[in-house]
């Protein structure tokens, strides 16, 4: 763009925004209507202006005064807001602090909980094994382990002897007495509270019938078992009775003897008592 | 001067009545009493360089009171209220400023 055409644009255009608004900062009209009247082209000021002019001076007082006191009632408000957030900031970090200190308790406590319920599943995981034993003791969970097998049927023929519960009972008591540690007839656990009786014909063990042949399995040593089963007393009367009203016997050893547990009966006189603890948990014996 | 006693009446009687503003104009109240000032100290720059004149003060006066409320309440409508309104200030003070140097050189010359 050409010098002379660039300076002949006018002040307005040209010029710093900061140099225009300083340089228009009194409004021209006064130089103007100043001009105007100095050339006498305008009349002089006539009385009707003085009064706007007073009038707009009594709207300025009122603008400022007014604007004062909103302002100072605004700082009241806004001072009794902040001092009511305030108060409520303080408030919550007490609430934040007191529910902390709860959290951190209640960690604690879940932590001492967690220790107990450690504690209870160990005590817990010991008491089933107690339990296991002592069914399989009792004779009220399953047991398995090797033994003997000892098979009693009625002697052949019609008008032959058949075998009684007193017979059986006698085995059975002659098994104990060389220490099996369970035994079963025909599939049906002896527990303390088995009885074996003869209603008319039929055995009934555990108030269950039983027919020939009797299988009776016994657990225990196998290396002694059979050998101290003849020798000792009752064995020796069984066998001689067996031998002689002619019961067909067969004894084997029996290397995996599952016997099943027997059904749990509810007691109605006998009542568990806390009572001495003779020491048997103490001991270690195998399962 | 008749004007001086106006401006203190104004004043008094503003402090007294304590007039409500609506509170669609409270937000403006601000720009208006700057561009009020603005105005009048225009109008005392005028007063003391000989050129006063009644009339133009009363549509300085006005004008800028009106065009300073109306830019500043389009921009809140336009969503830059802030912008406007800071730039509005910054104009406005920028003219006070420069005023008062010119009234300040007056008064001090005599």
């Amino acid at each position: 763009m050409p010098d002379s055409a660039y300076r002949r644009l006018p002040d307005h255009v040209t010029m710093p925004l900061l140099t225009l608004v300083t340089r228009q900062s009194l409004d021209q009209d006064y130089a103007y209507v100043a001009q105007r009247r100095a050339s006498g082209e305008a009349g002089p000021a006539d009385r009707r202006s003085v009064i706007w002019l007073v009038l707009v001076l009594v709207g300025f007082g009122v603008l400022v005064s007014t604007a004062a006191a909103q302002s100072s009632r605004d700082a009241a408000i806004d001072e009794t807001s902040r001092a009511s957030l305030i108060r409520e900031i303080d408030a919550k970090r007490e609430q934040l602090t007191a529910l902390q200190d709860r959290a951190g308790v209640l960690q604690g406590r879940i932590a001492e909980a967690r220790s107990a319920d450690e504690e209870a599943a160990a005590l817990d995981a010991q008491a089933s094994l107690r339990l296991n034993r002592l069914q399989a003791r009792t004779g009220y969970g399953p047991a398995r382990g090797a033994g003997v097998r000892i098979t009693v049927d009625d002697a052949p023929g019609t008008q032959a002897a058949v075998v009684r519960d007193s017979d059986l009972a006698l085995l059975v008591d002659a098994l104990w007495g060389v220490g099996a540690e369970a035994i079963a007839i025909n599939g049906q656990r002896l527990t303390t509270l088995t009885a074996i009786r003869n209603v008319n014909v039929s055995i009934h063990v555990n108030s269950r019938p039983l027919a020939p042949p009797y299988v009776v399995e016994a657990i225990g040593d196998t290396r002694t078992l059979q050998a101290d089963l003849l020798n000792s007393q009752r064995g020796q009367r069984f066998f001689a009775l067996a031998g002689g009203l002619g019961f067909q016997l067969t004894r084997t050893n029996a290397d995996d003897l599952d016997l099943p547990s027997a059904p749990l009966p509810a007691l109605r006189y006998a009542a568990a008592t806390t009572g001495v603890d003779n020491g048997a948990a103490d001991r270690k014996e195998q399962p | 001067m008749i004007a001086i006693v106006g401006l203190v009446v104004g004043i008094v009687l503003g402090l007294l009545v304590q007039p409500d503003i609506p509170v669609w104009f409270q937000p403006y109240l601000p720009i208006a009493v700057v561009a009020a000032l603005d105005a009048v100290l225009g109008g005392l720059r005028a007063l003391l360089d000989g050129i006063f004149d009644d009339k133009v003060f009363v549509v300085s006066f006005l004008s800028n009171v009106v065009i300073a409320a109306a830019i500043v309440f389009l921009g809140d409508k336009l969503g830059v209220g802030g912008q406007l309104s800071t730039g509005v200030i910054v104009v406005l003070g920028i003219r006070i400023f420069s005023n008062v140097a010119a009234i300040r050189r007056h008064l001090l010359r005599a």
